[in-house]
């Protein structure tokens, strides 16, 4: 069932992909699958004049409407994807239209972010492109605008989304604890229980990005370590975001991959489940011009 | 969907998962007409557990006045709005629970919140309802103004909806207590269990980006202790036990005393279909109709019983032995004038008389030669 759902999937991200040739509302110039071009040194930045001269290739995002929770309504419609390597990692810039700023999280408030996908292992016969299976893992980075916005500076208290929030006490500012003492660390903890048992999504933050595996819906898993990085940026009502990540295995010994990717649109209080995401879109190694 | 079994609503029902209870039910009887909404339940628990950024508008423990007192705002009416009206025949529920009313795409018919809507946790209080209230409003009797307070925490629920809702199945409900956690290790804040719950006991917390919720205070429940709202209520309204299916209750546990065999402490909402476990004595001044919304068609028979507590000796002495011991109370008896709390083996925990003894002092003391003051 499984890999029908998957076969309907890839075939509805091409039919979209040949929608937006002929007469897709957007026009935009793109190539038929995602070309990473061999590049000597890869950019850290989103924005560098680099990426105007690597390919763009324009993803049809469709609904995330097969397990419960779903998403029913549309919101982001495409992004649009580069891809640069340098032989051992490779960089993906996603942009997308996005008319709210979303990078902070609170209740009942989301966060925008984006995700890239590829399966563990290679071939022709692929998981599904929704999180993959069980037994046929898929690799995921995914990039938060909320973390962005940590990286970049935002202190990380109450005050930063509540600016005229008054707090009393917190027990770790007792008197009796000196500050940045064991005994002050250990009781701040105490009231953070995400953080004391190590969340990596409770931060701290020294990057946007978290490597993550999962073997079917529900099953998302930290990787042991985060090799990605990435970077993003809000400007003209859009996302810019790059996503750098060690050279997927299968892409770096054949020269192509199958990639996925979704949207998550924080304006539209869409998180885990409720996204908009692609099938899987075929990705190939460019040599370097 | 499963087909399980609810026994508040005398029927099967549909839910995400099979049946799977727990080995001990955590349960709790609340009486609301010893609750005088002093709050010592709330900062208890808030100084004991949600005292951390990220976690200053939590409060897993509430005490709110109904029906104008909401936390966060409006949270059963929204729910009831959405639900819509629904019928009981007797005991047996016709209606639709929340499970069974999920929207397409969705596990559980919820709604989400505004941040808003946890800015106001006084919201209603001791606001009256029944009547108009204008100048020149005097005391009266039988009172036609009403209000009364419901002192609210996780109902620790058999069929919780936010375990059905986590997409990632990081709430748990523990087997040996049945105690409903979040997985702070697996959590990844979607707040899908917030939209989901309808008693909107889980929170968000946007310090570390996941939610959290009332744990039953389970390190102490673990060492055989009541949880910190408990043994701070002054009002002395609250007793924590463990509750059996209804074919398995047994008089010596105070819980399936109160709650199977009397049949008068009643769930919160049951017909939400989650089976919750904090089990309430309704208020007797409150009308009915209100209710019998608010713990179904069980209140008539609750408030009679109740009110005839005075000629009920085993009743009354129950009931004297709420908030009277740090320890959980798992069995009881009656001798005489006394009742006594257990342990399951049998052992003697605690004796309360049914009534306080009284000793006459004398105005003067000669011993001391000064006279006493009435401090009783």
């Amino acid at each position: 069932m499984r890999r029908l759902a998957m076969r309907l999937s890839v075939l509805s991200a091409a039919i979209g992909c040949l929608a937006l040739l002929s007469c897709g509302g957007r026009h935009e110039k793109t190539t038929p699958e995602i070309v990473a071009r061999g590049v000597a040194t890869l950019p850290g930045d989103p924005e560098d004049r680099i990426w105007e001269k690597a390919p763009v290739h324009v993803a049809t995002l469709l609904l995330q409407d097969m397990v419960e929770p779903r998403l029913l309504e549309a919101s982001t419609t495409h992004v649009r994807i580069q891809a640069l390597a340098d032989g051992s990692r490779l960089a993906i810039r996603m942009s997308w239209d996005d008319s709210t700023r979303s990078d902070l999280l609170a209740p009942g408030k989301f966060g925008d972010a984006c995700a890239v996908q590829f399966p563990v292992e290679g071939g022709a016969d692929l998981p599904a492109p929704q999180m993959g299976e069980e037994g046929r893992p898929v690799e995921i980075a995914f990039w938060s605008a909320a973390w962005q916005a940590l990286v970049d500076g935002r202190p990380r208290d109450i005050h930063a989304i509540y600016p005229g929030a008054k707090v009393d006490h917190y027990p770790y500012e007792a008197g009796s604890l000196e500050p940045g003492s064991s005994e002050q660390t250990a009781m701040e903890s105490r009231y953070a229980p995400a953080r004391a048992v190590g969340n990596p999504v409770a931060g701290p933050h020294d990057r946007p990005v978290q490597d993550l595996l999962a073997a079917g819906p529900g099953t998302l898993t930290p990787a042991e370590r985060t090799l990605s990085d990435g970077k993003g940026r809000f400007a003209s009502a859009s996302w810019v975001v790059l996503v750098s990540r060690p050279l997927p295995a299968t892409l770096a010994h054949t020269g192509r991959a199958q990639a996925a990717f979704a949207v998550w649109e924080g304006g539209n209080r869409e998180a885990g489940a409720r996204k908009m995401r692609t099938g899987w879109i075929p990705i190939s190694l460019e040599e370097g011009r | 969907m499963a087909l399980v079994h609810n026994w508040q609503l005398d029927r099967a029902m549909s839910y995400w998962y099979p049946e799977s209870r727990p080995k001990k039910q955590f349960a709790a009887v609340f009486d609301t007409n010893k609750c005088i909404a002093c709050q010592t339940c709330t900062l208890a628990c808030k100084t004991t557990w949600t005292s951390g950024q990220g976690q200053e508008y939590m409060l897993w423990n509430n005490v709110e006045s109904k029906p104008y007192g909401f936390y966060p705002l409006g949270w059963d009416v929204q729910l009831l709005e959405r639900l819509g009206g629904q019928s009981w025949s007797g005991r047996h529920y016709e209606g639709r629970t929340i499970f069974e009313a999920a929207g397409a795409g969705e596990r559980v018919l919820g709604w989400r919140p505004d941040e808003l809507d946890y800015a106001y946790p006084n919201v209603g209080e001791d606001d009256s309802a029944g009547a108009e209230l204008q100048t020149g409003a005097f005391m009266e009797l039988p009172h036609t103004k009403w209000f009364f307070y419901l002192a609210r925490i996780c109902n620790h629920c058999t069929y919780p909806a936010c375990l059905a809702s986590c997409p990632r199945s990081s709430i748990y409900k523990r087997q040996e207590d049945g105690v409903v956690l979040i997985d702070q290790s697996r959590c990844r804040g979607y707040q899908e269990c917030v939209r989901a719950c309808p008693y909107k006991k889980t929170f968000f917390n946007p310090m570390t980006s996941t939610s959290e919720k009332c744990i039953g205070c389970f390190p102490k429940i673990e060492m055989g202790q009541q949880p910190q709202c408990f043994v701070n209520c002054i009002g002395k309204i609250r007793h924590v036990g463990w509750i059996s299916r209804p074919e398995d209750a047994r008089p010596d546990n105070p819980v399936d005393y109160l709650v199977h065999i009397r049949k008068v402490a009643l769930p919160l909402y049951p017909q939400w279909g989650l089976e919750p476990n904090v089990y309430y004595i309704p208020p007797v001044h409150v009308p009915r109709s209100f209710l019998r919304m608010m713990f179904g068609p069980g209140v008539d028979h609750a408030i009679e019983s109740y009110r005839k507590a005075p000629d009920d000796p085993d009743l009354v002495g129950l009931l004297s032995l709420f908030g009277s011991s740090p320890q959980i109370v798992p069995r009881w008896k009656r001798l005489g004038d006394s009742v006594i709390g257990l342990t399951e083996a049998g052992a003697e925990i605690l004796r309360v008389p049914m009534k306080e003894p009284v000793h006459i002092r004398k105005a003067f003391d000669l011993a001391a030669g000064v006279t006493r003051t009435n401090t009783p």
